[in-house]
């Protein structure tokens, strides 16, 4: 394939994040949703706003090397078209967050819940579905210097998106914590007054 | 080659992008940390 080849060691680590993300947006939904944990909620939204970033980041490597493997951008086959539902449904609980108020809130959580079905359909469409994308067993077809590289990357993204997970929820946090030390100095004030 | 760059380039702009944008989130909330000290401060006896 080429120096094009290149790209698949972005590609990847960004797909493995866009379904880790929905994973835990989910999960923080779940713990929202069913056990009414406000750092779940936190975490939710936290985690969608990162797998919309590397969702994006999948799907536009993903037909640059489309292009060049395929002669075409884009396909409407199954994992194309079940990773671009995924990432608008996360597109669409971010911006319900955002521009919803706070009763968008259950909402928001009921649709990373139906965002975290879509998961096993990304992962396993190569498999039922006829498909050009390369299957999911690429990865061990890799030569050895390219593996290394493969994980290298992979554990790279990963920490990152840690990072960024952890610095996006602290900021969170503490927009939660000022909004409660707000409401409260008005009523002290109110009571001054 | 351009292909390439392009991924590669599309990539790091998105997640310097992000930096940047939550950096901005945290200088709002800096200063939004500020007016509430002053608040408090004009409370004190």
């Amino acid at each position: 394939m080429g120096l094009v080849q290149k790209i698949f060691y972005f590609h990847v680590p960004c797909a493995w994040l866009l379904m880790l993300s929905t994973l835990v947006c989910a999960s923080g939904s779940v713990a929202y949703l069913f056990g009414g944990s406000e750092r779940g909620d936190r975490v939710a939204l936290s985690a969608a706003e990162l797998g919309v970033v590397f969702g994006m980041c999948v799907l536009v490597s993903g037909p640059l090397w489309a292009r060049a493997a395929w002669g075409v951008y884009w396909q409407w086959e199954a994992r194309l078209t079940s990773s671009l539902l995924l990432w608008l449904m996360l597109l669409a609980y971010v911006l319900a967050r955002r521009y919803g108020g706070s009763s968008a809130r259950r909402l928001a959580a009921a649709l990373a819940l139906f965002a975290a079905i879509d998961i096993p359909l990304v992962y396993f469409s190569v498999r039922f579905f006829r498909s050009i994308h390369p299957s999911n067993t690429v990865v061990s077809t890799l030569g050895p210097g390219m593996r290394g590289a493969f994980w290298l990357s992979l554990l790279a993204f990963t920490a990152l998106w840690s990072v960024l997970l952890a610095a996006r929820l602290a900021v969170e946090s503490a927009q939660t914590e000022l909004m409660d030390l707000e409401i409260m100095l008005d009523q002290v004030e109110e009571k001054k007054v | 080659m351009k292909m390439v760059a392009l991924a590669y380039g599309f990539i790091w702009l998105a997640v310097f992008s992000y930096v940047f944008l939550i950096s901005r989130r945290l200088g709002k909330l800096n200063g939004e940390m500020d007016e509430l000290r002053r608040r408090i401060d004009r409370l004190k006896p």
